[in-house]
């Protein structure tokens, strides 16, 4: 059974889960919640939407809108799923280095023919690295704008154009210099393959995530 | 006599457009020269500086690199001439300090335990071990390019080709740079840089080639070029209009 098709309590189970971890990692959780402000904000809107369009017994109505009791049910296990989510992919992200992803990568495409597992896993790597460059790309093209009074444009489309269009023709050209410095420094795929340096408890873990998955399921 | 290390002989390059990169270029480059490629914007220099490290192959003519001829023996190009570029952001290709600088050696299919002892020694050397599992992108502007100088290092060339290697930087990541140069210089690299601010490196020089439109104009030593600087576009340094000489910049 997926997290998706899961009721309340397994994701309260789970969500515990989550807490342990985050305070095995040492991670602020305040400023990680701070930091998906905005997704809490479109959960609301889910929660609402929800708690308005599914039928039931009614606890409210005003003026023909009414909230059902199953609707408040459905809505919060939705948005608390989807946070669950959400959380567990920024857990994932901020204590997994990069270059620990492409390896994995990397191994699992290994036995599949015809695919070239090593520069699949280069790409990935490329793109998780030039996250950065480009989105520090986008600030300067909007701030180059807002400084020539570009923001007093309110139609979204136009402004989403300007932004996208400069910003499309910078990354292209980042990515021909760095295809020149990757041809420079012997690219090729035949690469020495990546460390992989066990820490001789992954058998526990991967029991124990069968055995924690299971039990949920179950629940 | 001095030994040559790259032979240019008549080479020209003409980009799909139509527009003329370099016309008629013949050159040779000797082991430790430090050489200041100069000139205006668009005149050749980074056209001309792909050429020595196969990055761009001629339409005519013919360069050699320790005697063999680049366009067949493109890897051993790539070894023996290492290129750090302008842009030191996009030429970074590794998610921490240590992988940026083992990406050259991975290339080659290098042992891991040998990458391991190499990096680490570079990094070490060009005071960078501190900083070997920061992500790159978190780093200033001057240990920027110290690590895009670690990366091409560690494949152990005998040229290293800089372009532009000061621009954006700030005064302390300058003087980084400049010395992480000299120091490279002392041990035996031949150095190319090619600037059209040649203030902060001129003293260090041992030859100017000065190019316009896609030739090269002058060539000679710096003392001799300085006064023809800005008869082609590029700024004579302070020290030498007002009657000082050539002054280091580096105290």
């Amino acid at each position: 059974m997926s997290l998706l098709s899961a009721h309340l309590l397994p994701c309260f189970v789970y969500a515990v889960i989550l807490l342990f971890f985050f305070n095995k990692t040492g991670l602020n959780i305040f400023a990680i919640l701070n930091s998906i402000k905005y997704f809490i904000l479109l959960l609301f809107f889910i929660f609402i939407a929800r708690a308005l369009t599914v039928e039931g017994h009614i606890i409210f109505s005003f003026y023909g809108i009414s909230i059902t009791e199953q609707g408040l049910n459905e809505g919060f296990l939705v948005a608390f799923k989807f946070f669950l989510v959400m959380v567990t992919g920024l857990l994932f992200s901020t204590t997994t280095q990069p270059s620990s992803v492409k390896s994995a990568v990397q191994w699992f495409l290994k036995p599949i023919p015809f695919v070239p597992e090593k520069r699949v896993a280069v790409m990935i790597s490329l793109s998780l690295s030039f996250m950065p460059v480009i989105l520090k790309q986008a600030k300067e093209i909007s701030d180059a704008q807002k400084a020539r009074c570009g923001d007093l444009q309110k139609n979204p489309v136009k402004r989403i154009i300007r932004l996208v269009l400069p910003l499309l023709k910078k990354t292209f050209l980042s990515a021909d210099s760095l295809v020149l410095a990757m041809e420079s420094r012997c690219y090729n795929d035949d690469r020495t393959d990546p460390e992989f340096l066990p820490s001789g408890k992954e058998n526990y873990f991967l029991v124990g995530s069968f055995v924690i998955s299971l039990s949920l399921a179950c629940l | 006599m001095q030994e040559s290390i790259i032979d240019i002989n008549a080479i020209c390059h003409t980009f799909s457009d139509g527009y003329i990169g370099i016309k008629n270029i013949s050159v040779s480059i000797y082991k430790g020269e430090f050489i200041i490629l100069s000139g205006k914007n668009g005149s050749g220099k980074t056209t001309l500086l792909r050429h020595l490290n196969g990055l761009l192959l001629p339409d005519s003519g013919i360069i050699f690199v320790n005697g063999q001829d680049v366009s067949k023996h493109l890897v051993q190009t790539r070894k023996t001439v290492g290129m750090v570029f302008q842009d030191a952001d996009t030429q970074i290709v590794g998610d921490t300090v240590f992988d940026e600088v083992a990406f050259g050696l991975e290339n080659l299919k290098v042992n891991r335990a040998e990458i391991n002892e190499k990096v680490s020694l570079i990094l070490e050397n060009l005071n960078l071990f501190h900083l070997k599992d920061r992500s790159p992108s978190t780093l200033s502007g001057g240990e920027k390019r110290k690590l895009a100088i670690a990366g091409i290092l560690v494949m152990d060339p005998e040229v290293i080709v800089f372009d532009e290697p000061f621009s954006n930087l700030d005064y302390p990541g300058t003087l980084q740079v400049l010395s992480t140069i000299i120091n490279l210089n002392r041990s035996g690299h031949t150095i190319i840089i090619a600037t059209h601010d040649v203030e902060t490196i001129i003293c260090e020089a041992t030859r100017i080639i000065i190019m316009e439109k896609g030739l090269i104009k002058e060539d000679g030593e710096p003392d001799r070029i300085v006064k023809y600087l800005e008869s082609y576009g590029v700024k004579e340094p302070c020290s030498s209009k007002f009657g000082l000489g050539l002054q280091p910049w580096l105290t």
